[in-house]
């Protein structure tokens, strides 16, 4: 089979590219309520104060999220975690990974950073327990080696929280 | 009982005194208030004639704590608040805030009139950035320093990886002390950049069009200009969502590396089987349609 269609890595980065200073422009003049992007000059690495919305488990507490961006994006979802310290919450492991569908198996390039963000946010906001997945230290422990969490055979625990 | 009726009185004596205060305004100013009065919001005129709404929420313990307000200004003023100060003396304040404000929306407005803006209508009067088209596929992110809008604005260029970028960062940072706050910022731009930016013009309608005619993945009108791409080297959009519903426009290029990289794909003969990233209705592309 020939895969002469498929573009190269060097066309790829400038998909890439193209696309996330398109995605930037867009958070620069309206960006997500909550959010706020630190500017640097990495467009493949973007690094967002996350506050937790008013009423909730959260609120008023300030996290961090690393989103990272391969040259195959947006074919290739993100790679989103939190820095340290990640907030305690039972879907997100003291790593920063998270366990949430849309970053895996049910992304779509009809996602952005912004709507990624979003779902992080009211995955926050609707948590009724500030603790860590029941797996927390056998997981952690896995990921000793510096796996990245796009590496994980996610099971996704369910969609209450 | 006892404590009941002491709040009862406090709210009395809060009504009576927000009323007087709102009357010593005038009530022509009012433009809407909370049933309980914590929450005011008044309308006044600067001295350009403009029309300013200015929301005054109040604490339980008014006037022992000063209101906050907000309104659409990039930043807002500090209260001076003392024992004998009325809501007319915030609205003289705010008044205050409103004429120094002044030269930071006539720097605005020479900006709407003499540069390319995109999305005008996202800049309000409280937005600092706006995004300009230089032409060439290159952006400027310009953000105005509300407190000094004449002086040199700090600035981010976005484009294609073609070097113009670069160039005009180099320019930029090599010039930036040529700006003169006396000039205009469009006088300022073609002394430090060496280009002449365009105008206004109907651009921006351009923009709505090219919006609808962008790749709902790669979100860019024409793929990259490259040789490797065949005859999909500059492409526009060639594939059209079914749905009527949805109608997304893609690169079929993008499509089926989409469809290639993801494991529910499925593929009889040379073509591939998926849904559409925003709707999920059927999609089908070929997968060799480029050898012909």
């Amino acid at each position: 089979m020939t895969s002469s269609s498929s573009p190269s890595r060097k066309t790829l980065s400038k998909i890439a590219t193209n696309r996330l200073q398109k995605e930037l422009m867009e958070w620069q003049l309206d960006p997500p309520c909550g959010f706020t992007h630190r500017v640097s000059d990495n467009l493949y690495r973007w690094i967002i104060d996350v506050i937790g919305a008013p009423s909730t488990l959260y609120a008023g507490e300030t996290y961090q999220l690393q989103v990272d961006f391969s040259d195959h994006y947006p074919m290739d979802a993100p790679q989103v975690i939190f820095l340290h310290p990640a907030p305690l919450h039972p879907h997100i492991y003291s790593n920063g990974h998270i366990c949430l569908d849309i970053l895996y198996d049910s992304w779509s390039p009809a996602m952005t950073v912004g709507s990624v963000c979003i779902s992080i946010l009211s995955m926050l906001s609707s948590s009724t327990a500030k603790q860590r997945p029941a797996d927390n230290d056998r997981y952690v422990k896995n990921c000793r080696n510096g796996r990245s969490p796009k590496e994980t055979r996610w099971w996704f625990h369910d969609d209450k929280v | 009982m006892e404590r009941q009726s002491e709040k009862a009185r406090h709210r009395s004596s809060f009504y009576a005194a927000v009323y007087s205060e709102i009357e010593e305004v005038g009530w022509e100013s009012l433009v809407r208030s909370e049933e309980d009065l914590t929450a005011l919001t008044f309308r006044i005129s600067d001295k350009k004639g403009e029309t300013h709404f200015v929301d005054i929420s109040l604490p339980q313990t008014y006037p022992q704590y000063p209101p906050s307000i907000s309104a659409d200004v990039p930043y807002n003023c500090d209260l001076h608040w003392s024992k004998t100060s009325r809501l007319k003396d915030v609205l003289e304040q705010f008044s205050k805030h409103v004429d120094s404000l002044q030269e930071f929306w006539s720097t605005i407005n020479h900006i709407d009139r003499t540069l390319c803006v995109i999305h005008p209508n996202i800049s309000s009067r409280s937005a600092p950035i706006h995004q300009i088209n230089l032409g060439n596929e290159c952006h400027l992110l310009l953000s105005v320093n509300p407190y000094k809008p004449r002086s040199l604005p700090k600035c981010r260029f976005l484009g294609p990886d073609n070097g113009l970028v670069d160039l005009m960062i180099k320019k930029w940072k090599k010039n930036s002390h040529k700006w003169n706050n006396s000039k205009t910022i469009s006088e300022n731009f073609t002394t430090l950049l060496e280009i002449t930016f365009p105008g206004p013009s109907n651009v921006n309608a351009m923009e709505e069009d090219d919006k609808e005619i962008e790749c709902g993945i790669c979100y860019a009108q024409h793929l990259p200009v490259d040789d490797e791409l065949k005859r999909h080297s500059g492409a526009q959009p060639d594939y059209i969502c079914d749905n009527s519903n949805c109608n997304r426009v893609f690169h079929t290029i993008c499509l089926k590396d989409w469809l290639r990289s993801i494991t529910t794909t499925r593929r009889s003969f040379d073509i591939l089987f998926g849904n559409c990233p925003y709707c999920s209705d059927p999609v089908a592309v070929k997968v060799n349609d480029n050898n012909h």
